[in-house]
Order: structure tokens, then C-alpha cells, then sequence
């Protein structure tokens, strides 16, 4: 059960005997279709919450067209970057890691034979049905056919399509964890096979009980917080965490500290990420246990992240190799913003807080923290660090790199903060009945304001990293060009 | 835990405790409320929408209304701000929700709580012209015009008594009128529905005031 026993050397990706190459070889064609289109998506994502930004300073702004309302603009933004960006690249970024991982090509043998083949064109087709379902759910929600259901707008067909195409790729990478060429498994490897596990599960009772054939709406309430709870802390977190314990060591060039408590995060995680997200609920109408357990969970969630935080935050690391590794800085970043998420999330969960600050920006401002920084870093980590191994060359620009890491940052340090301040002030005015709601509205102008600054920079960041991605692909596709002739 | 089947059967158990007590426990007990009897007038509460606000209901999914509006009075043991802002006499319980196709709890308060909307604002017209162009009725207001749920045409012969009452500029041009179509009126019907301002057995009741 335990890693007690092993030597610590441990194969780490880049380090076991089986051909890295042969295994990134057959790979890299799913994983660059995978991550170029998480791309694209992310690109998209943004400047739709630019728009939705600044619709909260100048409400009529695109006015008076209904499918571009604030209504609709808002969960088309939501939903890309959860499944159009992060869950896609959390794929891309399973696949890669888990078949490293496992020291296994795709398909077995040196992964060009047949089955290798026909396991890339069923990742493809798989990644093509995702993308296709994403599109049309956009577009339905869109079109005025959203579901309702926060986070699960897509009608019911492209959540089908979505389900299905997920199965495809997760079945595989589970299957391969079972024919791994190392038999003491890695807890990278554990979290991957959770979360591959898992959002099968999470997303498919999810949209089964509240959108295919939803149960009485008294009961949506509290699975509705689990779904949310569950999708970021059992679906996309594991992957970003799987990253972090695959790849920090080795590109840090030192050992996990205490790794027993690697082992005992992992359960720990397990055991309250389904229910972090009750603290959506505190007082809301659901019996008070689950009030309770809300709280609960939203203080004890600070546990499994000291335990990786120690794990992974606590290595003595060379400060001269860490800022000459950029995919190492991101993943070292996620895990701050991961431990900040912790810290804000037990914060407010507290009932007094939660009283306060429920509703308000403050709430938002954890959701962005945790998809923009605990989950979407870790990934820009691993592209950046993938990339250039499966293309076998070195293909970032460096300049347009560092640039994307820098804006990242600043636009998501700004945008935190801002909804942090902005909805403490909000929830603190709003406690007081004789300050009139529109009174309050208009006491968040300025923090409006400079949200829509946070999100421009963060646009002008996601289209450095489209750029760069571009520019590394077209480079390779050049260069085989080239070569060919 | 290094061969998959263990692995398997622990992520599955952990994951389990979560599921059990947040997807199957709501599904089985709280799914399975029933109405209570109605003593004042021998129906049964919560009340049951009309046609109408079934209909609007739709609308209020598909314009997104969620985004920016709750449908939860929070317990006054964690906030009594909810109660004394006017937004409902009683906090929420689960068999509030018992007629809604989807529960409309909502995670962001960029407009008003529409719990009691009903109660707070019971004139269908101030909600058609609200809906058409919220600053006509709520200076300062961040809400988007719905004007794409109105028609405006050419007055034919008298004016249609549905037409609105806008004046400045948002009237519209000299022999034009704006008039609400289904969506809109269904919408509002769906607002109008929203009260809870009966007791329940779970829920009992005081007075309540006007929206602050």
C-alpha cells in the first residue's frame, strides 16, 4: 500500500528504461489535437468573459440582442472553460502523462503497429465528438436552448456526446494502467486513474438526475454543490495534481519530501473533495446536517492540501533551476494558488463569513483561483513541458512564453484580488438593510471596472500562449515539409 | 493498492461516502416531499403554477436569469440579512422547490433575490416594462433589455391595450406601439408565481414588508 519500502529512486517520466520516444511517438498526434483545441477554446472562453465583464459596467453594451445577454454570454464562458479548455486539456494531459507514466506506447509493442493505430484514431474520433459537442452546446445555449442547471447548460444531447467521447479516451487510460511496465505504482498514477474514474461518474449522475430526467427539484439543490464541488475537486484537480508529483521532482531535480503523506493526501482528497462543494449551500434549503457537513468539509479540505503542499511545495529546491524551468514555475504556481484556494475556501465556509460573502464576487473569485490558477496552471505546465518532447524538438518561443506566464499571473493575481476586496465590500454593505441593493450596485463600479483590465490581460495571456502554439506547430509542420522534400 | 482492482474498489468506496450522502440521500428522501394541506383554503402548498408560468419558467432557464439571480431565503442562524432586506418572510426549505422543474437556487447576486418576487412586486405592467428596459423603472440598474421578448409595430386602427406605457426615450416612433409577446408574458407570469409567502410545517411564517 505503501511507498516505505521503495529506493528512492523512482521512475519518474524521462527516467525509465522503455523508449520515451516510441511512447511520445505514439501518442503525440491525439495529445497536440487534444491541447491545440483546449487552446483555442480557452482563447474563445476569455474574450467572452471580457465581454461578460464589461456588460457589468455598460449593460448595454451589445444591448438588446438576446443571444448576446448577459444570461447566455455568461455560462457559454463558464462552460468553455471547463469543458472546452480545462476538462480537454486534462485530458491531453492524462494521456501523455499516464502512458509515460506506465512506460507503455499506445497499443502496445513500439505503438506503430495496429492496435497502436487504432487506439489513435479512436482518441481522435473521441476528441473530435468532444470539440463537435462543445461547439453545439455553446451554440445551443447560445440559441436560447440552455438547460438551466448552472454548469450543465448543454442540452441534453451534446452532454450525451460529451459523456460518451470521455468514456472512449478514459476506459484506455485506465486499461493501460493495469499493463504499466513498473508494478509499483506512482500516486501521479493513483490520480489519474481517480480522476479518469471519476467523471464518468460525477458528470454522468450529475446530468442523469438534474438535466436527462431530472428528480423533484427538492432534491437538486445538494447535487447540484456536489456536481460543482466534484467536477473541480475530483475531476480536473487530480489531473493537476498528477502533474505536479509526475513532473516537479524530476524538473526540479530533487525528491518528494515525506512521501508518506503523498499516499495519505490522496485518500484524504478522495474522501472530501465530493463534498467541498456543500459550502455553495450554507444555509440554503437543505437539512442543517448539510449545512454542517459544508462547513466541515470546506476547513478539513485544508488538510489534503497541506499534505501536498508539504509533498511538493516543501522540497528544498535550487532557486537557480527553478526559475530556468518554465513549466516548473507553472506547475509551483498552481500549487500556491491551490493552497490560497484552501485558505479562502475554509475562510469562507465559516458560517459568519459564508453569512457575509455568499453570492457576492468573493465566491467568484474562488471559482476563478480555481479554475484559472489550482487547475489551469498546472496544465500550461505540462503543455510546455510536453510539447517540445513530442515534437522532439525544442519549439517555444521563449519570449512569448515568458510573456504568457507573466500576464497569467498579474491577470489572475488582479482579478482574484479585485473579487476578493469587491465582494467582501459587497457582502458587508449588503448585511445592512437600510443601503438600498441599487446603492450597493453602484458601489461596485470601480471594482467592475477594473475587473474588465484583469480580464483584458488575461485575454492578451491566452492569445500569447495561441500565438506560441501556433508558431510551434506551423514551425513542425514546416520543418516535416522541409525534411519531405 | 498497486494492482487496479484494489485501487478500483478504494477510489470507489471513498468516492461513495460523498455520493451517498449528497446525490442518493437528496434523490430518496428529499425527491419523495410531498405538498402539505392548504388549511385556509383547502388546496394544498406550495401552490401549483398555472399553464402560463410553466411556460415562462422555460424562458427564465434559457435567458439565463441564474446568472445574476437567487431563488434562496438563507437561514437566519447564518444570516438575517436575506429576512431583513425583504426578500422573503421565512427562509427557504426543500419543499419550496416542490413544483419546479429545475431548482433555480443560484450561486450569484448581481440583481435581487426573486424568492418573493411575487409578493414584492405583484403589477404584471411594472414587470413588462422592468423586463423591456430596466432603467425606465430602476435607475442605475444592472439588468440587460429583454427587448427581443416585445414586438414593436405599427399601431393598427386603436392602440392594443397590451401596448406599454414608455415614455421619454424609450417610447417608441410617433404610431408605433411595443407590445409584450408570449415569452414575455409567460415570463412574467413565471415571476408573478414566485411566492413563498405561505407557511409550511417545517416553515412557519411572519408578516412580510417591502423590498428594501
Amino acid at each position: 500500500m505503501s511507498h516505505h519500502n521503495l529506493p528512492h529512486h523512482h521512475p519518474a517520466p524521462g527516467h525509465e528504461p522503455v523508449d520515451n520516444k516510441a511512447i511520445d511517438a505514439s501518442v503525440r498526434l491525439p495529445v497536440i489535437i487534444l491541447f491545440g483545441n483546449a487552446i483555442h477554446w480557452l482563447v474563445i472562453a476569455c474574450l467572452l468573459s471580457l465581454v461578460v465583464s464589461i456588460k457589468l459596467i455598460a449593460p448595454g453594451f451589445l444591448g438588446g440582442i438576446s443571444f448576446l445577454n448577459y444570461g447566455r454570454l455568461a455560462p457559454m464562458a463558464r462552460d468553455l472553460m471547463l469543458y472546452g479548455w480545462a476538462s480537454q486539456a486534462a485530458i491531453g494531459a492524462g494521456v501523455w502523462l499516464m502512458a509515460r507514466l506506465c512506460g507503455r506506447p499506445l497499443g502496445g509493442g513500439d505503438g506503430q503497429g495496429m492496435g497502436g493505430m487504432l487506439l489513435r484514431t479512436l482518441i481522435i474520433s473521441a476528441t473530435v465528438l468532444w470539440n463537435l459537442a462543445v461547439l453545439l452546446g455553446t451554440l445551443a445555449i447560445f440559441a436560447g436552448y440552455s438547460t438551466g442547471v448552472e454548469w450543465l447548460e448543454y442540452p441534453n444531447w451534446a452532454s450525451a456526446m460529451l459523456l460518451l467521447s470521455f468514456l472512449l479516451i478514459g476506459i484506455w487510460a485506465v486499461l493501460l494502467f493495469d499493463r504499466r511496465s513498473n508494478p509499483r505504482a506512482e500516486v501521479a498514477q493513483w490520480y489519474l486513474v481517480a480522476a479518469f474514474c471519476w467523471f464518468p461518474w460525477v458528470y454522468g449522475t450529475a446530468n442523469l438526475l438534474l438535466t436527462w430526467k431530472p428528480v423533484q427539484a427538492s432534491a437538486q439543490g445538494p447535487i447540484q454543490s456536489w456536481y460543482c464541488g466534484s467536477l473541480l475537486a475530483l475531476w480536473l484537480l487530480p489531473v493537476a495534481l498528477a502533474s505536479a508529483y509526475a513532473l516537479l521532482p524530476r524538473l526540479l531535480g530533487c525528491h518528494m519530501n515525506r512521501r508518506h503523506l503523498s499516499t495519505l493526501g490522496f485518500w484524504m482528497l478522495l474522501l472530501l473533495g465530493g463534498w467541498n462543494g456543500m459550502d455553495r449551500l450554507i444555509g440554503g434549503p437543505v437539512p442543517a446536517w448539510m449545512t454542517s457537513a459544508g462547513v466541515v468539509a470546506g476547513v478539513l479540505f485544508l488538510i489534503p492540501i497541506i499534505m501536498i503542499s508539504i509533498n511538493l511545495l516543501g522540497m528544498p529546491r535550487n532557486e537557480v533551476i527553478v526559475s530556468a524551468s518554465l513549466p516548473g514555475r507553472f506547475l509551483l504556481m498552481g500549487l500556491y494558488a491551490l493552497v490560497i484556494v484552501g485558505v479562502i475556501g475554509a475562510l469562507a465556509s465559516l458560517p459568519d463569513v459564508s453569512g457575509a460573502v455568499r453570492f457576492t464576487a468573493f465566491t467568484e473569485a474562488k471559482t476563478q483561483l480555481w479554475i484559472l490558477g489550482a487547475i489551469s496552471l498546472p496544465l500550461f505546465g505540462v503543455l510546455y513541458e510536453s510539447l517540445p518532447q513530442l515534437l522532439g524538438r525544442d519549439c517555444w518561443c521563449p519570449v512569448l512564453s515568458g510573456r504568457h506566464y507573466i500576464l497569467t499571473l498579474v491577470g489572475l493575481g488582479m482579478l482574484v484580488v479585485l473579487m476578493l476586496l469587491g465582494g467582501l465590500f459587497t457582502g458587508l454593505a449588503l448585511a445592512d438593510p437600510t443601503v438600498s441593493f441599487l446603492n450597493i450596485t453602484s458601489y461596485s463600479y470601480p471594482f467592475h471596472l477594473m475587473e474588465c483590465v484583469a480580464q483584458l490581460l488575461l485575454l492578451i495571456a491566452m492569445l500569447t500562449l495561441g500565438a506560441n502554439i501556433t508558431f510551434a506547430l506551423a514551425g513542425d509542420y514546416l520543418l516535416n515539409k522541409h525534411n519531405g522534400k | 493498492m498497486h494492482r487496479l482492482p484494489t485501487l478500483l474498489s478504494g477510489i470507489f468506496l471513498v468516492f461513495l461516502t460523498s455520493w451517498l450522502g449528497l446525490v442518493a440521500y437528496p434523490a430518496l428522501q428529499l425527491g419523495r416531499l410531498t405538498p402539505v394541506a392548504d388549511a385556509d383554503n383547502g388546496g394544498s402548498l406550495p401552490p401549483t403554477y398555472g399553464g402560463q408560468a410553466i411556460a415562462g419558467q422555460r424562458i427564465y432557464a434559457t435567458e439565463g436569469c441564474i446568472s445574476c439571480h437567487s431563488q434562496q431565503v438563507r437561514q437566519t442562524s447564518i444570516t438575517s440579512s436575506d429576512v431583513d432586506r425583504g426578500w422573503g418572510a421565512r427562509p427557504s426549505v426543500a419543499r419550496d422547490y416542490l413544483r419546479d422543474s429545475t431548482a433555480f437556487l443560484g450561486s450569484r447576486r448581481l440583481g435581487q433575490d426573486l424568492t418573493n418576487v411575487g409578493v414584492r412586486r405583484p403589477d404584471a405592467k411594472w414587470h413588462l416594462i422592468h423586463l423591456y428596459h430596466p432603467s425606465a423603472v430602476c435607475e442605475g440598474s444592472l439588468m440587460p433589455c429583454f427587448s427581443d421578448l416585445y414586438l414593436i409595430r405599427k399601431i393598427q386602427g386603436q392602440r392594443s391595450n397590451e401596448a406599454l406605457a414608455l415614455t421619454g426615450d424609450d417610447a417608441p416612433q410617433e404610431g408605433y406601439e411595443v407590445v409584450p409577446t408570449a415569452d414575455a408574458k409567460n415570463l412574467v407570469a413565471y415571476l408573478l408565481s414566485l411566492r413563498h409567502d405561505y407557511p409550511l410545517p417545517e416553515a412557519p411564517v411572519k408578516k412580510i414588508g417591502a423590498a428594501k
